[in-house]
């Protein structure tokens, strides 16, 4: 047993012997090697991070530079009036006002009359439906002949808030005209600071230029006439 | 004696390659050791130069003037938003009054109508008239709208009568838009 031991130790010191020359350079390559994937390859992996955060930074820094260069060429007030008139054509909330006063403009500049009308308001505490174009729908009853009812039909289509008849009933004792008037929240939209900001585009511009043509009741708040009006469920 | 000298050459040889070998294996171990520093170095001094650190800080500057015209961007972002609706709303919305007037003007003359109800699905129409040959040219005018498939689709007479404590005709008709 100790004869077998003695043997493989001088195999081994023979190899030893033999290999001695090599081995600090092998200890060295060895070494190397292992130090290239200990630090260099995480390193190079660093670098391509680092590679990619440098490109998303200067995405993010050439969109906000855009967004300095829009926000700083935007007329204030021009912005304003653009925006007061978009408003009033599609509200952000329910407009009840707006709506009172397209309606008894429309009657006034048609020559209709107007009885009590109802709003169907809808439920007030359900969340709005963001997709869709929540409306306010009202009921209105009016004592005129069939072509002032038309009238009054074509002129409260080119008014503001933005509405859609959506019945005329003309009957003999009496006619009413539903109408649905749009309003629109901005809902929870993802706000983003690299996010890029567009400018005031030119079919905007014509939006604006074509409502600005619309009846324009909301803004000039006309005085309500006294009539009875009742809220519905 | 030739014995030692082949011994000897054989020496030699093994001598002559173990010191190549060594050599080899020298540039090998110096040249993997210098080879990781360098790229090590050459890595560290890549990441050096392509480091965002000013890009960031010039981000920080246009976001602190950006801080100032936020008013400005909350109201560009209404602004596009409003205009995003309202078109979707100008070509959803139904205007009936274009039905209306398109309707009443096929109406003749001497037929009065008493009822009219229109919504954005059908339209229903009742009128009377002494005269049959109105109620017939009520009844044309209706049906060629139909053919040239212009405001109404379809068109179904609902009823037809004549009423007699009036002595007028009474029609009823409905059609699908």
């Amino acid at each position: 047993m100790n004869g077998k031991i003695n043997a493989d130790l001088k195999s081994l010191e023979a190899i030893y012997n033999k290999n001695k020359p090599y081995l600090i350079q092998i200890v060295i390559i060895l070494a190397s090697i292992i130090l290239f994937f200990q630090f260099v390859v995480p390193q190079f992996r660093t670098l391509l991070e680092v590679r990619e955060e440098g490109i998303e930074a200067s995405l993010k820094l050439a969109t906000l530079k855009t967004n300095l260069d829009v926000l700083t060429k935007v007329n204030e007030e021009v912005l304003d009036s653009q925006l007061e008139v978009l408003s009033s054509a599609l509200p952000l909330s329910k407009d009840f006002i707006g709506m009172l006063n397209s309606v008894y403009s429309t009657a006034q500049k048609t020559g209709v009359n107007l009885g009590s009308f109802s709003l169907k308001v809808g439920d007030l505490s359900g969340s709005e439906k963001i997709n869709d174009f929540p409306t306010v729908k009202l009921s209105v009853p009016i004592n005129s002949n069939i072509a002032t009812i038309n009238s009054f039909v074509e002129t409260v289509n080119r008014a503001v808030p933005l509405s859609e008849v959506y019945l005329v009933k003309i009957g003999g004792v009496s006619s009413t005209v539903g109408l649905s008037f749009y309003y629109k929240p901005l809902g929870s939209s993802v706000y983003s600071e690299d996010a890029l900001v567009s400018p005031v585009s030119q079919k905007a511009i014509t939006l604006v230029k074509q409502l600005s043509e619309f009846e324009n009741t909301s803004i000039s708040m006309q005085p309500i006439p006294s009539a009875t009006s009742s809220a519905t469920q | 004696m030739s014995t030692d000298i082949n011994l000897l050459l054989v020496t030699d040889e093994e001598s002559l390659k173990r010191k190549k070998r060594v050599r080899i294996l020298n540039f090998a171990a110096a040249a993997s050791l210098i080879g990781v520093g360098l790229a090590s170095l050459g890595v560290f001094l890549l990441i050096r130069a392509i480091d965002p650190s000013p890009i960031l800080a010039e981000q920080k500057d246009v976001l602190g003037k950006m801080s100032q015209l936020e008013n400005r961007q909350a109201k560009l972002f209404i602004l596009n938003n409003r205009v995003e609706n309202i078109d979707k709303v100008l070509k959803i919305r139904k205007d009936l009054s274009k039905v209306t007037s398109g309707l009443l003007a096929k109406i003749p003359s001497d037929l009065s109508i008493d009822d009219f109800e229109v919504n954005d699905k059908s339209v229903i129409m009742t009128g009377q008239s002494r005269s049959l040959s109105a109620i017939g040219e009520f009844i044309n005018n209706l049906t060629d709208m139909v053919y040239k498939k212009e405001i109404i689709k379809s068109l179904t007479i609902n009823s037809l009568a004549l009423d007699e404590s009036r002595n007028s005709y009474r029609i009823s008709v409905k059609s699908e838009l």
